[in-house]
């Protein structure tokens, strides 16, 4: 997977009218010294006129080969390849999406494309959020949901129009989705460019950055098809053929509803510690150099999904302790 | 197999190279097609540069960014690129701007005679002579491919879900649906205009039989197809995607069906990336992803030739002058070779 003639992507997702066009017209216009692309949809809004932007019909399509997951963005694939063919090379390449599109067929494309695997690498998935509205969004939109349970960052836009009070609480909210994504709060999406391009947060070694403190808790939740998080942590190794067993066949028979899964793993009689994360059903994993000394050897799972709690995630778990 | 075939053969790699013009243009090469005795080739810098013998090629700046696609229309080209912009281009740098789609790519052209066409999103135009306005033909998803069969008659769009082949009565075009699950990309009709076949954004090439839509899938690649080729009487469908070229029979009632293909030229632990038929040969060039091209003839028993040695970039374009005596090879990095096939020219 990793490349450095690779071009980062990011993935930018948000509702209509949280900010992604402000941002977006920021990374082209301020002078930062670098190159990027913007694929843009044709239903977005108006107000982006730059030689780097390029239309996009949202085209989903599902692959041949009868894995359900295997619904790609065939739009990126096409102009993905057309911009490695220019003459001069781009830092990044930033794809926008509607506020109604599942960010999983994009991310799905950079596992399921080889030539796309080949030459561009998923950078991060950042999703614009409007502070004021988020709340109710994700009440009445599940794609607004699945934004925020995709992200490796989250704007939270528009935060000067909300109070304290509630800011605390869309925090929460967005903490009870998705427990690992940097939230940063701004107005007119003015953070950093180096804080929303050029993260690697989808490879492997970023898997390690996964703060405990969010792992202690299971988190309750409000509706059955309410997007939740469930972590768990295990000091006892744990066995490695149990384990992909367990894990394989879950993602296999409940990856439809499993929307991102991460972890760090201590497996029995191994040295090395070993790192997954996926997407739906299509995961990545490699062992990841020793454990750093005098550290606990502690396997940590995280999950964000629907219907988590009908998985039997935690007996499953703790099935593959080793004995 | 003729006598400069032969002779072409006794000929080696560095022969080849050695005689040949090498040009570092410093874009990929995108796209190449022959022009009477010239062979222009698209870049990703956006120039389309017109190569012939014995002298330099002649450099026209045609679209900003990459030329995405390129066709030969009576003696000029037509060319598609990220610009938006649909050209008419001559050798002497004339062009002539036939659309601009503003920020929409022109993914693909195609021309029969006088008659020019391209696609922009999910859209074919189709220019007929003597008329400023274009025919619009629409489809469900983005176009990836365009063919017209032999007679200009048909019109094979390609795109997701499978093919719509259109068909031209008394100035109207009606659509004929071709489908299977999946991404097509780049369309051919066979020599026979019995078939069509595509390349798909998965490791396969999907094609029917038109009179009855059967299905042919032909599976089994490491990796994407991206070029294809008809070489020979048979005709053999010669694909890249593969450590050798695969050659697909078409001849008979069921042309491939239930039968193997043959393979020839076989690069190693390099993938072939682009082949180009010899005309009137049964036999076809192959570039591989390490640069290096073979010529080999579709007979297993043969030893191919090594055409142009490895130049660490994988080959995207290989084009024969229409006489067959120029070949030119286009990689990735921009690196031309233009060489007289024979070692007599």
């Amino acid at each position: 997977m990793e490349n450095t003639s690779q071009v980062p992507v990011t993935v930018l997702t948000g509702f209509l009218g949280a900010g992604k066009t402000t941002l977006l017209n920021r990374i082209l216009t301020e002078q930062h010294g670098r190159k990027y692309a913007v694929i843009v949809n044709e239903f977005g809004e108006q107000g982006i006129d730059n030689d780097l932007v390029v239309d996009a019909d949202e085209e989903v399509f599902e692959m041949n080969n009868g894995c359900i997951c295997c619904t790609v963005r065939g739009d990126l694939i096409r102009i993905l390849s057309g911009l490695m063919k220019r003459a001069d090379k781009l830092d990044a390449i930033i794809v926008e999406t509607t506020g109604l599109a599942d960010p999983a067929p994009v991310a799905q494309t950079f596992f399921v494309d080889q030539d796309v695997a080949d030459r561009t690498k998923l950078d991060a998935i950042v999703t614009v959020a409007d502070a004021v509205h988020l709340s109710s969004q994700l009440v009445d939109h599940h794609e607004a949901e699945e934004q925020i349970a995709f992200a490796d960052v989250i704007l939270l836009n528009k935060v000067e129009l909300v109070g304290d009070n509630d800011i605390v609480k869309v925090n929460d909210r967005i903490r009870k989705i998705n427990p690992f994504a940097k939230i940063i709060k701004t107005t007119r999406c003015a953070a950093p460019l180096d804080e929303i391009v050029g993260l690697n947060a989808f490879s492997l070694d970023r898997v390690l950055d996964i703060e405990p403190d969010f792992l202690e808790s299971d988190h309750d939740h409000e509706h059955d098809d309410d997007v939740t998080s469930l972590s768990f942590v295990s000091d006892t190794p744990l066995d490695m053929d149990k384990f992909q067993d367990w894990f394989g066949n879950l993602l296999r028979t409940k990856g439809q509803d499993i929307l991102r899964s991460k972890g760090i793993l201590n497996f029995k009689g191994e040295e090395e510690r070993y790192v997954f994360q996926g997407v739906h059903m299509l995961m990545d994993a490699s062992p990841m150099g020793p454990w750093p000394k005098g550290k606990d050897r502690s396997s940590r799972v995280v999950f964000i999904g629907r219907d988590l709690d009908k998985m039997n995630l935690k007996e499953g778990f703790e099935n593959c302790k080793s004995a | 197999m003729n006598a400069d075939l032969e002779k072409l053969q006794e000929s080696n790699k560095t022969e080849l190279e050695r005689r040949g013009s090498i040009f570092n243009i410093g874009a990929p090469a995108t796209e190449a097609v022959t022009i009477r005795d010239q062979i222009a080739v698209g870049f990703g810098d956006g120039t389309v540069r017109f190569f012939q013998s014995g002298s330099d090629p002649k450099t026209v700046k045609a679209h900003k960014g990459v030329v995405l696609s390129m066709t030969n229309y009576e003696d000029h080209v037509l060319t598609g690129g990220e610009d938006g912009r649909f050209l008419k281009i001559s050798s002497d740098g004339n062009i002539d701007e036939i659309f601009n789609f503003g920020s929409k790519w022109v993914d693909c052209v195609a021309s029969h005679k006088d008659t020019k066409v391209c696609s922009s999103g999910k859209t074919v135009y189709i220019w007929t002579k003597n008329k400023d306005k274009p025919q619009t033909l629409e489809h469900q998803s983005t176009v990836a491919g365009l063919a017209f069969d032999n007679k200009g008659k048909r019109l094979a769009v390609s795109r997701y879900g499978g093919v719509t082949v259109w068909k031209l009565n008394n100035n109207k075009w009606t659509a004929s649906n071709f489908t299977w699950k999946g991404s097509h990309g780049t369309v051919t009709f066979s020599p026979d205009t019995k078939y069509i076949v595509t390349a798909m954004q998965e490791n396969q090439i999907h094609g029917w039989r038109i009179n009855d839509k059967a299905d042919l899938a032909m599976r089994g690649y490491p990796s994407k197809i991206k070029s294809f080729t008809w070489v020979g009487d048979t005709p053999y469908l010669v694909t890249s995607g593969s450590s050798d070229a695969v050659c697909w029979p078409f001849d008979g009632k069921e042309g491939p069906m239930g039968r193997k293909p043959i393979v020839v030229a076989n690069g190693g632990k390099e993938l072939a990336t682009f082949v180009k038929a010899l005309n009137g040969e049964k036999a076809v060039f192959t570039g591989f992803t390490d640069g290096s091209v073979l010529l080999a003839e579709i007979d297993e028993s043969k030893k191919p030739i090594m055409i142009r040695s490895s130049t660490g970039s994988e080959v995207s374009t290989i084009a024969i002058s229409s006489d067959n005596s120029q070949i030119l090879i286009g990689d990735m990095k921009g690196s031309i070779l233009l060489s007289s096939l024979w070692a007599d020219n």
